[in-house]
């Protein structure tokens, strides 16, 4: 990467980083230890392996390396139909937990909430003890950026029991990213620790206004036979993204991601999970749809470190114009990991003849009892089954779109709400609707 | 059952027609007349299952030249879902399964498709499924597979099972059976045979391409054809049928050799 786009962001990181003045050494250590990493890695280009696919020079060259500021009034969106279940709500304005907008009265005292700007003046210890666990330190340029502008975001504790009258307790997490006052970038950090036997699901959305850059990362704890189910929507409009998260798993817990996204104009999807104890499953899904130049790209890894654990990914784009989708999922199975079973597919339904995906499954097997299984497919719809829709007198246009959505309704199946699920299946379908317009 | 006093629905003439540049259909005549069973039977490789689906008009098949008149309409200028919304219906040999549409919202958004097409509003939903419900004990099949995505994991006979009930559903004129007798066990030949014979009218016509005979023992035809080298080469009555039965068709390969050598 040129000099000058690291020189776009180190200067401001540096500055920014020096505004926390009265931090407990460990997580000074950890901010300048970050600002040093940055400075020397900045953002990596095409030739870097983990990065080829993800082209960061809009990001780098610097547009929005300022900070958001808190937003005058929240973008005016709407929100996902999440009203049947008995949730909390989470606000976060450019990367400000904002408690005057959440209302954590839908949950009971089993789920702790507190914005990280508190915690890293309550608890900074303990704070710094999540962080070194969750984010161990490396080059990940945007974990260093994470860890160098260190401010606020949120911390969900989950105590067992946490089912109340058999009711999994849900929190909705909201997330705005408005740069109508100018471009610049948040950047958030969510732990969310889950005891033993506890459970909860997230709803999570994106809204983007503007030039902004969003770095969202989570930290995920599940202990003993705990049970987490996040869905996530980034929502049609995005801008840049980056989601990151790490994902420990204790025996017998159970972690399962649905990420959804309605367009973006670049977007890192990372996932990292890590099977620490015997008996876990982990899900990741995904539906996606990318239109114009628009690029999505997931990134999984799946550390299968003990034996009996089990994973499943199936992640599903829908591409058009000149969009690109990326797929790229390591399932590294440890010395030890017996009985592993990890499946992995990507399927891609291409638009467009200019539109392209990439799918990089890759294996690292070091048990000899282990079954994995990787698939993945590029195609246009299935003509067979198009002209057996059209010959029961369905038009054309009307079979592609029955074809687009149950190829993605199939994904949204498992966000447990049909409300939810027709929601944002509508919004996928929209933003095809769009751009197939747009192309014809 | 005579044909020629009959009004015509369908009629075919000197149709060539070619898949991937190999001509499979060459100079075929055939009329159906409203109300008629016509059976298509042929060898192997003779051209029966082209027939069907360029009458389906399927766009893999090429008609080359000859023309097909279907209630007075240039069919071969309508597209597929036009031609179904005019009445023409074919019962797939391989019916393809589409994970994530269930068997329901398939059929409903089909029937609400042909209702359009003639102006008529859209069905509403308690009305479909009486519908359907009805249609579905005319051919033996489970309630269950309604919710179930389109004929996904279903075992061969719910296929063809599922055709005859989309048949029954959409209630077209003429409807073309590609060997819908192909992998069934008698039980489920004599409901598919059931099904067919209860929607047998006046006005609807029925072309059941078949390599055997023992589909037409519980469809009784008004006409047999034997379609060979893309050409019919011979007609009659339903006792063809049993002849065909009984003498196979390795008569028809001498007749071709002497043609051969006679050309």
């Amino acid at each position: 990467m040129a000099t000058d786009a690291i020189d776009a962001w180190t200067d401001p990181v540096s500055t920014h980083s020096q505004g926390f003045q009265d931090e407990v050494l460990a997580l000074k250590q950890r901010r300048a230890d970050a600002v040093d990493k940055f400075a020397q890695v900045g953002f990596p280009g095409r030739k870097h392996e983990e990065w080829r696919y993800t082209p960061l020079k809009s990001i780098a060259s610097g547009p929005c390396s300022a900070l958001l500021e808190r937003s005058g009034s929240l973008l005016d969106r709407e929100l996902l139909p999440v009203d049947a279940e008995r949730v909390a709500r989470i606000v976060i304005d450019n990367g400000e937990y904002r408690d005057d907008l959440s209302d954590l009265s839908a949950v009971s005292d089993h789920v702790q909430v507190q914005s990280l700007a508190s915690m890293r003046r309550e608890h900074p210890e303990q704070l710094s003890e999540h962080l070194a666990r969750s984010f161990p330190a490396d080059d990940h340029p945007f974990h260093c950026l994470s860890d160098a502008l260190l401010d606020d975001g949120v911390f969900i504790g989950v105590a067992p029991m946490s089912d109340v009258d058999g009711e999994v307790a849900a929190i909705h997490i909201i997330h705005y990213l408005d740069g109508s006052k100018g471009p610049g970038s948040a950047h958030t950090t969510g732990l969310l620790h889950i005891a033993k036997g506890a459970r909860i699901r997230l709803i999570e959305e994106i809204h983007c206004q503007g030039e902004v850059l969003g770095n969202i990362r989570w930290g995920v704890d599940l202990a003993e036979g705990s049970d987490v189910h996040r869905i996530r929507a980034f929502r049609s409009g995005c801008a840049s993204i980056f989601h990151g998260s790490r994902v420990i798993q204790q025996q017998d817990s159970r972690f399962e991601d649905v990420f959804t996204c309605a367009g973006a104009d670049l977007v890192r999807n990372e996932i990292h999970v890590l099977h620490e104890g015997s008996g876990c499953h982990a899900e990741l899904l995904g539906a996606y749809v990318a239109c114009g130049s628009e690029h999505i790209d997931n990134h999984t890894t799946l550390d299968h470190l003990v034996e009996d654990c089990t994973s499943r990914e199936v992640y599903r784009g829908v591409l058009s114009g000149r969009s690109r989708g990326v797929f790229s999922g390591m399932i590294h199975v440890h010395e030890g990991a017996q009985r592993t079973d990890a499946v992995q597919s990507n399927d891609t339904i291409l638009l467009s003849g200019a539109a392209e995906a990439d799918s990089r499954p890759r294996l690292e097997i070091y048990a000899d009892d282990v079954k994995c299984t990787h698939g993945a497919t590029v195609g246009e719809l299935d003509e067979d089954a198009l002209f057996y829709l059209r010959s029961r007198g369905i038009s054309l246009g009307q079979a592609r779109r029955m074809l687009v959505r149950a190829f993605i309704s199939e994904i949204l199946v498992a966000t447990g709400s049909e409300v939810l699920s027709d929601f944002i299946i509508e919004e996928l379908q929209q933003a095809i609707d769009v751009a197939e317009e747009a192309s014809s | 059952m005579s044909g020629k006093k009959e009004k015509q629905m369908l009629e075919i003439k000197g149709l060539h027609a070619s898949v991937e540049g190999t001509e499979i259909l060459k100079g075929l005549d055939l009329e159906v007349g409203a109300g008629e069973v016509h059976a298509i039977m042929g060898p192997n490789g003779s051209g029966k299952s082209t027939l069907a689906n360029v009458l389906a008009g399927r766009e893999e098949y090429q008609v080359d030249s000859g023309t097909v008149k279907y209630n007075g309409l240039d069919l071969l200028e309508l597209a597929a879902d036009e031609r179904a919304c005019e009445g023409i219906f074919m019962a797939f040999q391989y019916p393809v399964s589409i994970p994530g549409i269930s068997n329901a919202y398939f059929l409903r958004t089909a029937l609400n498709a042909l209702r359009r097409y003639r102006d008529e509003s859209e069905i509403d939903a308690v009305d479909f499924l009486e519908l359907v419900r009805s249609r579905m004990e005319l051919v033996g099949m489970d309630q269950k597979l309604l919710q179930r995505a389109v004929n996904d994991g279903f075992s061969g006979g719910e296929k063809k099972r599922n055709e005859i009930l989309q048949m029954a559903v959409l209630d077209p004129k003429l409807s073309i059976l590609d060997e819908t007798d192909s992998g069934l066990d008698i039980d489920a030949l004599r409901v598919v045979a059931a099904g067919v014979n209860a929607l047998r009218t006046e006005d609807r016509s029925f072309i059941i391409v078949t390599h055997y005979q023992r589909l037409l023992d519980h469809i009784v035809p008004d006409r047999v054809h034997v379609l060979s080298g893309g050409r019919i080469v011979r007609s009659g009555g339903k006792d063809l049928a049993l002849e065909l039965e009984k003498e196979g068709y390795s008569w028809l390969e001498a007749d071709d050799a002497k043609a051969g050598s006679g050309a």
